[in-house]
């Protein structure tokens, strides 16, 4: 792996179709919705391209205690949000792996181990990466998902990864891509192309 | 794939460009869809222009014409939920992929890898094939080079330096014809093609010629002339012969003899096809045939010349016509005859066997009608009764010649406007024009016919027109005559219907490889020169450039 990347966590959960990633709170490492992360396998000879679908952190007794107080004081609240106990809890959608010979657009052969580091993935591989585009129809096929979302904001997100003169030309691929895809509903269309130029 | 360089050295080095789009659907008879690739812009596309299309699979190439062009969606929901046409965005990410362009492409020919010229297709390219667009290379292999027996017509739209060559010998060896509305250019292109057969010596040409359009100095509306073939071939290769003296003095035409029929020399048959004309109804001319009998040579005489009363009051007296029809034809003969000046009491110039004479020799005539153009009737008859006698004559050499007792005749071409006027559906199954157009070139005589109602002429005759030179045609019924008997050409009437409103026509058949949609020769100076002509002391040509610069640098 080129570049240093930042350990956003560590696998708990997985199958080949994803895995699940806990971490200790610290909101600056905290992955993005449809963020791209990778996830060790196959001892290190490979990593699984996960996609962020979901965060979630989990309650406990103690939060929700100080949940019902009237007036909660900040060093309870700097406390209970950095050094809980029950850690945040990511959910990563594979889209892909990365071995010798690069980036592949299909399920990983193996999923990663439990335990095995996660990394969030840093602009250039996020642009090698999406520099195809197969994966939209893996995110399309995913069920139960929110898949419109989650479709929109991985390509606004791969969008802002690469120089500024590029983005234009890239949204408007990645937009003939998902029309190509998604041409027999065009009312669905229509709300992700939108999707893809908002908050810019 | 055999030889790859052989293939190269035929088309040139392989493309490299990006195809215009990929063959998705279609079939032999209808012609092949494309799927227009979203990086063209569907605007700098245009009907009628030529395409290459490289087959996936065999590497063969075929060579096609763009026959229409469609905009597709690939639901029919874009009609109902069109994009906000505000959000350029979204109208981008569409174009090209929901929204996308079509292409409809005949294939006309192929080429097989063994073979080094273009034949006609039997087969299509495979789905998926990439089309592009022909270039000039191409399309100069398809129409071969100008040559004795290939004459350069014109080039296709947007390839001026391509020649589309006609070959003259397939041109003349079957009836062909020169179609369009009026002004669209068929006397120009007409007087063009004519002077490439004169010029290659493959055939003889006798040209009715209704409107001083062919044989001597032709004015144009904007007062522009433009030389003859008379004026073109000043060797004795075209000879005029006038019907109307007068007029064609008075235009300063050169002629070579003038024509006079005699009114013992008419027969029959040579008014029958103006019945219409002169408004005779069936049972008078029928009648015209037992006047003749009854009468004999000085028929047309004796029923106008009073002098002749009691014999005509016979006739009446022995029952065999009625006085009423005895009396329209007498009247309408008589509003008729006696004002063609070219019509005479007695005998004529006996002028057939020169102008047969003179085609046999290679001599093309062409037969000025100065103001008698401006009579139907006067032309119909005029190239009837020559027609007739003429075809008589090379009936006649040709059976001598299949006998050994001679030699064979010179082809012969027979130009006549107006066309559909002696091959309606009414008259054409037995006037000698419908018999020459269906007896193809047995007699080694052909029809060029020259029309602005295709529909007119009746189907069979159409059927037999080897070769089509069509200008802008925009009735409907005339569009599809054009193209009757024409296999897989349906497509080409888009194209048709979209050719300049002068001097583009679309030409098919017979002596072209495949149709082709061109912009006809100019006819000028250049034109002059290149059929041989001698501009040296030709005081009626056009200025050498530069003496006309008022400070010649
Ligand atoms: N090849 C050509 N070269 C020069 N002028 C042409 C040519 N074709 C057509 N024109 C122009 O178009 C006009 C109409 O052509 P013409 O042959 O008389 O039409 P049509 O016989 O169909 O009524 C001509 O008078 C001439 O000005
Ligand atoms: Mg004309």
């Amino acid at each position: 792996m080129p570049e240093s990347p930042k350990m956003i966590g560590r696998v708990t959960r997985c199958s080949t179709r994803g895995f699940v990633g806990a971490m200790q709170i610290s909101e600056n490492a905290l992955p993005v919705f449809g963020s791209l992360c990778q996830a060790e396998a196959q001892g290190g000879r490979s990593y699984v391209v996960g996609l962020v679908y979901d965060i979630s952190i989990t309650d406990d007794q103690f939060a929700r205690q100080l949940a019902a107080l009237d007036e909660v004081p900040q060093e309870q609240i700097a406390d209970g949000q950095l050094n809980r106990q029950v850690p945040v809890e990511f959910s990563a959608l594979a889209v892909g792996f990365h071995d010798d010979d690069g980036f592949h657009q299909s399920l990983p052969p193996q999923p990663p181990l439990t335990l095995a580091s996660v990394f969030s993935m840093v602009p250039n591989d996020a642009v090698d990466f999406t520099s195809e585009l197969h994966f939209l129809q893996m995110i399309l096929n995913a069920p139960q998902l929110p898949v419109d979302e989650l479709l929109a904001t991985s390509l606004r997100l791969s969008a802002q990864a690469r120089p500024e003169e590029e983005r234009e030309r890239f949204l408007l691929q990645a937009g003939r891509e998902v029309a190509r895809l998604l041409a027999q509903d065009l009312t669905r269309l229509e709300n992700i192309l939108r999707g893809l130029r908002a908050k810019e | 794939m055999s030889d790859s360089s052989e293939l190269d050295a035929y088309f040139g080095p392989k493309r490299d460009e990006r195809p215009l789009g990929i063959v998705l659907d279609g079939s032999l008879s209808a012609g092949l869809q494309v799927k227009l690739d979203p990086r063209y812009a569907i605007e700098k596309l245009a009907v009628g222009r030529y395409v290459v299309i490289q087959s996936r699979i065999t590497g063969s190439t075929f060579f096609g014409i763009i026959t229409d062009i469609a905009l597709g969606a690939t639901t029919p929901d874009l009609l109902h939920h069109p994009p906000d046409a505000a959000d350029t965005f979204l109208l981008d990410v569409y174009s090209g992929g929901v929204a996308y362009a079509t292409l409809h492409v005949s294939p006309m020919l192929m080429l097989d890898e063994e073979d080094d010229q273009p034949r006609p297709i039997k087969t299509i390219p495979s789905h998926f094939s990439a089309i592009y667009e022909a270039t000039a290379q191409d399309v100069a292999r398809v129409f071969g080079e100008e040559d004795d027996e290939h004459f350069y017509i014109g080039t296709p739209l947007d390839m001026e330096d391509v020649q589309v060559n006609l070959d003259l010998a397939r041109f003349v060896e079957r009836s062909s014809g020169v179609f369009g509305k009026t002004g669209t250019g068929k006397s120009f292109v007409t007087r063009t093609i004519l002077a490439g057969i004169i010029r290659s010596g493959l055939a003889s040409t006798l040209i009715f010629d209704m409107h001083n359009d062919y044989g001597w100095s032709i004015k144009d509306e904007s007062g522009r002339e433009y030389k003859g073939l008379r004026q073109l071939f000043p060797d004795g290769r075209v000879s005029v012969i006038t019907l109307d003296e007068a007029t064609s003095r008075a235009r300063g035409s050169k002629f070579d003899g003038t024509l006079t029929i005699g009114y013992e020399e008419i027969e029959p048959e040579d008014i029958e096809l103006l019945a219409s004309l002169l408004g005779l109804s069936d049972i008078q001319t029928g009648a015209l045939y037992f006047l003749y009998r009854r009468l004999g040579k000085k028929w047309i005489s004796k029923l106008l010349d009073e002098q002749y009363e009691e014999e005509i009051q016979n006739i009446l007296e022995s029952g065999r016509i009625v006085g009423g029809t005895l009396g329209a034809i007498q009247r309408k003969l008589e509003s008729f005859i006696p004002r063609m000046g070219f019509l005479v009491p007695g005998e004529g110039s006996k002028v057939v066997d020169d102008i047969f004479q003179r085609l046999n020799i290679g001599t093309s005539v062409v037969l000025e009608f100065g103001n008698y153009g401006n009579t139907l009737a006067a032309y119909v008859l005029v190239a009837n009764y020559l027609t007739r006698r003429i075809h008589a004559s090379y009936v006649h050499r040709k059976n001598l010649a299949a006998g050994k007792k001679g030699e064979e005749p010179r082809p012969l071409v027979i130009v006549i406007e107006e066309a559909h006027k002696f091959l309606d559906p009414s008259v054409a199954g037995h006037t000698i024009f419908g018999n020459i157009a269906r007896e193809l070139r047995k007699y080694n005589v052909t029809l060029l016919i020259v029309d602005q109602r295709p529909s007119g002429i009746e189907d069979e005759v159409m059927s037999q027109i080897g070769t089509r030179v069509t200008c802008l045609l925009d009735n409907e019924a005339d569009i599809r005559a054009v193209f009757s008997g024409v296999s897989g050409a349906s497509a080409l009437r888009e194209v048709l219907a979209r050719l300049d409103t002068r001097q583009q026509a679309l030409i098919l058949g017979h002596a072209v490889p495949m149709p082709v949609v061109v912009r006809t020769r100019d006819y000028d100076q250049r034109f002059y020169a290149a059929m041989g002509m001698d501009e040296t002391n030709d005081s009626a040509g056009q200025k050498p450039s530069g003496e006309d610069k008022l400070f010649p640098d």
